[in-house]
């Protein structure tokens, strides 16, 4: 029997991190580990990355581009004008995502990127976001990940990527300046207004997704409304990047703005930009937004249903800490409901390839033919292109379907074929699962026909699909 | 190892096939000459994810109040397609109009769930579900129909959706760009997953999909032509082409989902070229598809598919030529079985004081009514199951006829 701190290097490796190639540099303190982890995510590695000021610079760059291509220059088609659209950057950004997890030291921190990355979703399932997903995780998440909520809450709303995947750079206040502008322009030329007012989307999924979540809207004593909906959209008028704007740091126009006060949960804001710092305030201390974010820590990394006490203390903590988020994952990694033996989760598609990445040391062979994303996208979960603002389900039943397992079994299939021949999985599985490894897993890859067979049997194995 | 020699989703050979409408042909008749289980019917589930506006896709251009309360989304790329006085379609539903036409199409209107919120995620947890509240079930209401007879059935997904997640067996299939594991690989994981339930429930289920018979051919070509034209936006008539060839098979499912997102219009709804246009495009053709495989083997006569969403959208115009979230919006229900060629709506009008809160069109049919119709008449489910375990809260419900009779 194994002794209980290997258990716990085990537990740490793959429940709070990514997976190791060996548990040796945890076993002398697994929750120290984690604990020196906490702090801002890695700085992003990769080549090709741009800020966010560069990517809104590259995406206005390819907008003329597309004009362009409706008339091509001379001994050019459109085809020719358009090469390449976007997908070097979409490329280089995804890359790096993989890239970043799989070679950090600091595979916890990494994780909780990966968590808030999701939190507040930005996809390139719209194309009103392409080019500018990456520089969105890399400005406005990898920072913030360790300071408060509050200021991790400000920058995903205020950053122009998620202005625009949520429809707020069109949002005009109905009585704004620029609405006043665009009828009497449409009086002259008789055509419709192209601007007339509110788009909800942003407003909604602050609240639904982002903050106090949707359960605080239902039933009798449901903590927002529509009117709450509606006026925090008034808030948000003027919080955009237009189209054409290259500079992040001017994301208020106020002739957007819907002039006068507004009353968001009961509460009454002043007229300006200000006001949306102070709505995201207070929805950031708001006591159902505590329990929403402990609810959602506690079970990415404990349970689909987590347990109850162990959201309590941690949105307890999220409130006596002024929403800074370094002590809430300290609770989280002292709580004795963290280390159960038994799993509870099943990894995603995502962590279980940068899992199987981390422990084949990276092997430059798992990126053959020119696979970037190593085909995470295959196996229904494609990098930065989650589904819907909700971002992708963190709950078992949502992966396990058959079609999903068949491919996980594909996907080792493959990676076993690359770079199972030059890999001891016998030995890799009792380095990496160390006390993990059940007996029945151990006897399957010691009896397998190959080298690459007992590979695709340990990516496979329950303790490596599960954390 | 347990065969089904008819029903088969993964052989891939098949893939290229469904490409093609000979193959598919030759097929189809294959399975018809081995006749059916069990009466044989069929039902397809369509879930439009992201809130389908259903004055967009279904206008009630004959209201006199339509013009006024739409403003600039009362104006199509080309003439919406008259369906009767009132309704048309979106001039994006060409062959669903033909099909209109030729009475197996109905179209529901001002229909809605029991729940009135609007939080995408709540109501298509309710839509899926089943329930009155959200998250008040876990399970889905299809799952659970299926469930006493112990039917089959398929969603197009890797994932399974919660409208068929329940007791019963649930086959998913999507196209996959990977190598087909070993035989001897799947043996051993087999044995390692005697500790794994799920694991071992879903290598089950797999297992007998893809495992059955030979695999000629380059499946690696066919699985990347698949993948091209997923990415090229073809996907949802590629899945449909595909669920047609499961549900043609007289071992095959009783039941399939497909799912189609996309729908969320926040903004230029109503630009021709737009993503709306563009999503109804898919759905037309994925539709049209779907009847063109089951024509041949005679299932389509067997046939019901229904086609809804988890709300409608705000009837005013929002700021972004758009709309935002509402409540009441259009369902259709199609296929051999049904008595189409008629629009069903207990019409609440347009006028302001007729809305819902003042911004949506009024939910006069509960969504439940049109499911509970199709359910007992076309798949027989009892009314005592319909009440207590499909869908619970629901038996002041009048279940709509759209079947022939």
């Amino acid at each position: 029997m194994a002794n209980p701190s290997s258990l716990q290097a085990a537990i740490a490796a793959h429940r709070f991190g990514l997976g190791e190639p060996s548990l040796e540099a945890i076993a002398p303190d697994p929750q120290q580990w984690l604990l020196a982890q906490i702090g801002p995510a890695d700085a992003p590695r990769g080549d090709g990355l741009l800020s966010t000021a560069q990517a809104l610079e590259h995406v206005a760059a390819e907008r003329e581009k597309r004009q362009l291509a409706k008339n091509p220059p001379a001994g050019m088609t459109a085809e020719q004008v358009l090469a390449g659209h976007y997908r070097d950057v979409i490329v280089a950004d995804a890359r790096s995502r993989l890239l970043t997890a799989a070679t950090t030291t600091r595979p916890f921190a990494e994780r909780l990127q990966l968590f808030w990355a999701n939190h507040f979703t930005v996809s390139l399932a719209k194309g009103a976001t392409r080019g500018l997903v990456g520089a969105f995780e890399r400005d406005a998440i990898r920072p913030n990940i360790a300071g408060s909520f509050e200021t991790l809450l400000v920058a995903s709303t205020t950053h122009p990527a998620m202005l625009r995947y949520l429809d707020n750079v069109q949002s005009a206040g109905p009585r704004s300046r620029i609405v006043a502008r665009a009828a009497r322009r449409a009086e002259r030329s008789g055509e419709g207004p192209r601007i007339t007012g509110l788009n909800e989307n942003l407003a909604r999924e602050v609240l639904e997704l982002h903050t106090l979540g949707a359960e605080s809207a239902r039933g009798a004593n449901g903590s927002y409304t529509q009117a709450d909906v509606t006026a925090f959209a008034r808030v948000l008028t003027g919080w955009r990047v237009g189209l054409q704007s290259t500079d992040p740091g001017d994301a208020f126009d106020a002739n957007w703005h819907e002039p006068g006060a507004k009353t968001v949960l009961g509460k009454v804001y002043a007229e300006g930009p200000d006001a949306l710092r102070r709505v995201l305030h207070d929805l950031a201390f708001h006591p159902a937004t505590a329990n929403f974010i402990a609810t959602k820590i506690a079970r990415h990394f404990v349970a689909d249903i987590p347990p109850p006490a162990l959201v309590d203390r941690l949105a307890q903590t999220y409130l006596r800490n002024d929403t800074r988020l370094a002590p809430v994952y300290q609770e989280l990694v002292r709580s004795p409901e963290a280390w159960m033996p038994q799993p509870m989760k099943l990894k995603t598609p995502e962590e279980f390839v940068l899992s199987a990445t981390r422990v084949l040391r990276f092997n430059p062979r798992l990126f053959e033919r020119g696979d970037n994303a190593i085909g995470i996208g295959a196996l229904g979960q494609r990098i930065q292109a989650a589904p819907s603002p909700a971002g992708w389900s963190d709950r078992a039943e949502d992966w396990l379907g058959p079609d999903a397992v068949w491919k996980r079994i594909e996907w080792s299939t493959r990676t076993a074929n690359r770079v199972g021949g030059s890999v001891d999985a016998r030995a890799l599985a009792a380095q990496s699962l160390g006390p993990l490894l059940s007996l029945e897993t151990k006897t399957q890859i010691e009896r397998a026909a190959d080298g690459p067979q007992a590979l695709a049997l340990l990516l496979m194995a329950p303790e490596f699909q599960r954390r | 190892m347990h065969k089904h020699p008819h029903f088969n989703p993964q052989r891939r050979q098949m893939m290229g096939a469904a490409l093609g409408a000979g193959a598919l042909g030759a097929m189809s008749s294959l399975s018809f000459a081995a006749g059916g289980n069990g009466s044989g019917k069929r039902f397809v589930f369509v879930v439009l994810r992201g809130g389908l506006d259903g004055l967009s896709a279904a206008p009630a251009v004959g209201d006199p109040e339509f013009a006024a309360a739409r403003g600039p989304l009362a104006q199509f790329g080309s003439a919406p397609l008259t369906l009767d006085a009132t309704f048309a379609l979106h001039p994006s539903l060409a062959q669903l109009h033909t099909l209109y036409a030729a009475g197996e199409l109905a179209v529901v209107h001002a229909v809605g769930l029991p729940y009135r919120e609007r939080s995408h995620f709540d109501a298509q947890q309710v839509l899926e579900s089943g329930g009155v509240r959200p998250y008040e079930l876990t399970t889905g209401w299809l799952g659970r129909a299926l469930a006493p007879s112990a039917a089959k059935s398929l969603a197009l997904n890797t994932a399974v959706p919660l409208v068929l997640r329940g007791p019963g067996v649930v086959d998913t299939w999507a196209p996959s760009a990977l190598p087909d594991p070993s035989a001897d690989l799947v043996a051993r994981l087999e044995r390692m997953y005697g500790n794994d339930a799920a694991l071992a429930t879903a290598l089950q289920r797999a297992k007998t999909l893809h495992f059955d018979g030979a695999m000629p051919g380059d499946m690696n070509a066919m699985d990347t032509k698949a993948m091209s034209i997923a990415g090229r936006g073809g996907n949802f008539t590629l899945l449909a082409q595909r669920a047609a060839e499961f549900l043609a098979q007289p071992n095959g499912p009783q039941a399939a989902v497909l799912e189609l997102g996309g729908f969320d219009s926040h903004a230029n709804q109503a630009n021709p070229n737009g993503a709306l246009s563009n999503t109804l495009r898919q759905l037309d053709a994925g539709l049209a598809a779907l009847r063109e495989g089951l024509l041949a083997s005679g299932t389509w006569s067997r046939t019901v598919v229904v086609v809804a969403t988890e709300f409608g959208r705000e009837v005013a115009v929002n700021g972004t030529l758009g709309t935002d979230h509402g409540t009441g919006g259009a369902a259709f229900v199609l296929g051999g079985a049904v008595k189409g060629g008629r629009v069903i709506a207990d019409w609440p009008g347009l006028a302001k004081r007729e809305r819902f809160e003042g911004r949506d069109l009024r939910i006069t049919t509960d969504l439940r009514a049109v499911l509970r119709g199709v359910l007992a008449d076309h798949l027989q489910v009892a009314t005592r199951s319909l009440n207590t375990d499909v869908f619970p809260g629901s038996e002041t419900v009048k279940p709509l006829g759209l079947l022939k009779a």
